[in-house]
C-alpha cells in the first residue's frame, strides 16, 4: 500500500479529478497530439506563444490518473514561463521521471510536480507520466504527432 | 543448413535439412510434452463446471459494485470479466489490484475498434481459470470497492 500511496499522492488524485487547463485554445500557435500506443492514452497539448513567452497552455484527452495529472500539473507549471525556461523545465522533469537514481535531480526546486516522482517505482507507468511532456516538446518542435514509443 | 560456402556462392543441404539451421527448441518440445500430460491428467468437465461457477459467481459479485459496468454478456462467453469503473481508468485499476496480488489485464486489449464500438477507451479484464477460487473473487470485489473510494472519495 505504501508504494501505491506514494504513486497516487493527494496532488495526483486532485489533478486527476479536477484537471487544470483542460480545454481548447482557439488561437493556439502550437499544438500536438501525443499517443501511448501500448496503453491507448491519447492527449493533445495546445499553447499560445507570444514572443518568447508561453502565454497560455492547455490539454485535452483520454488517459489514466497519472497521465492526466501529469498533463494538468505541466500546464500549471509552464503557463507564463519563457520558452527557454519551459524547455529546461521539461528536460529536468523528464529526467526526474525516468532516472532510477533519486539523487539525480534537485527535488526542492520542482514544486508540486514532485508528486509524480513515485512513478519511478512503477516502470510500467513511467510513460503515462512522460506523455504530456513529450507532447509539449513535439508542439514546440512543430511535430503534429508524437508517441512514447 | 549449409553445404558449401564460398565468397561468390553458397549451396544448401537438401530439404528438410536446408530449413533446420541452428539448435532445435528441445527444451520447448519437452516442456510442451509435460504440459500435454498435465492437461490430460485433469478432468476437463470438472474444470468447465468450476469455471462456469466462477463466472456466474463473479458476474453476480461485480454487479453489486456501484459504478461498475461489465462489458460483454453473451450467453456462452468465455470465463472472463471485462469491466469499467466510473471515473477510474483501467490502468489505475490494474496498478492498484497488482499491489494487492491480483493480476488483471488493463487497456484496449489490442482491440481498439471494439473499444470504440463500446464507447470506452479501455477496460480491465479478469480471466478466471481452474485454479481460481470464489474467495479470490471476493477479494477482487472488496478491492474494487476500495478503488472506488480511493479515487472517487
Amino acid at each position: 500500500m505504501n508504494e501505491l500511496t506514494e504513486l497516487y499522492q493527494e496532488i495526483i488524485l486532485d489533478h486527476n479529478k479536477r484537471p487544470r487547463n483542460y480545454r481548447a485554445i482557439d488561437d493556439a500557435t502550437h499544438s500536438a497530439d501525443g499517443h501511448n500506443p501500448l496503453c491507448g492514452d491519447e492527449l493533445s497539448v495546445s499553447l499560445r506563444l507570444n514572443g518568447d513567452q508561453i502565454e497560455d497552455i492547455s490539454f485535452q484527452g483520454e488517459g489514466c490518473a497519472i497521465s492526466k495529472a501529469s498533463a494538468s500539473l505541466m500546464t500549471t507549471l509552464i503557463k507564463g514561463k519563457s520558452l527557454q525556461a519551459a524547455k529546461e523545465e521539461s528536460t529536468v522533469i523528464k529526467q526526474m521521471l525516468t532516472s532510477s537514481d533519486e539523487s539525480d535531480v534537485s527535488m526542492e526546486e520542482l514544486g508540486d510536480i514532485i508528486a509524480l516522482s513515485g512513478v519511478r517505482r512503477f516502470p510500467a507507468r513511467i510513460k503515462c507520466a512522460t506523455l504530456a511532456w513529450h507532447t509539449f516538446e513535439a508542439a514546440l518542435n512543430g511535430d503534429e504527432d508524437t508517441t512514447t514509443e | 543448413m549449409i553445404r558449401t560456402v564460398t565468397m561468390g556462392k553458397s549451396t544448401f543441404k537438401d530439404i528438410p535439412d536446408k530449413f533446420e539451421a541452428g539448435t532445435p527448441d528441445i527444451s520447448g518440445v519437452i516442456g510442451l510434452s509435460v504440459a500435454i500430460d498435465y492437461f490430460e491428467s485433469l478432468d476437463i468437465e470438472a474444470i468447465q463446471a468450476h469455471e462456469s461457477d466462477l463466472l456466474k459467481y463473479g458476474t453476480e459479485a461485480l454487479e453489486q459494485v456501484s459504478g461498475l459496468k461489465i462489458m460483454g454478456n453473451a450467453p456462452d462467453k468465455s470465463n472472463v470479466l471485462s469491466f469499467v469503473l466510473t471515473d477510474v481508468h483501467p490502468h489505475d485499476i490494474g496498478t492498484f489490484l497488482d499491489s494487492e496480488g491480483i493480476a488483471v489485464r488493463a487497456g484496449h486489449h489490442c482491440a481498439q475498434p471494439l473499444m470504440k464500438r463500446l464507447g470506452v477507451s479501455a477496460t480491465a479484464r479478469a480471466s478466471l481459470c481452474f485454479y481460481n477460487t470464489r474467495e479470490e473473487i471476493d477479494k477482487l470485489t472488496t478491492n474494487l470497492l476500495k478503488i472506488q473510494k480511493f479515487f472517487n472519495g
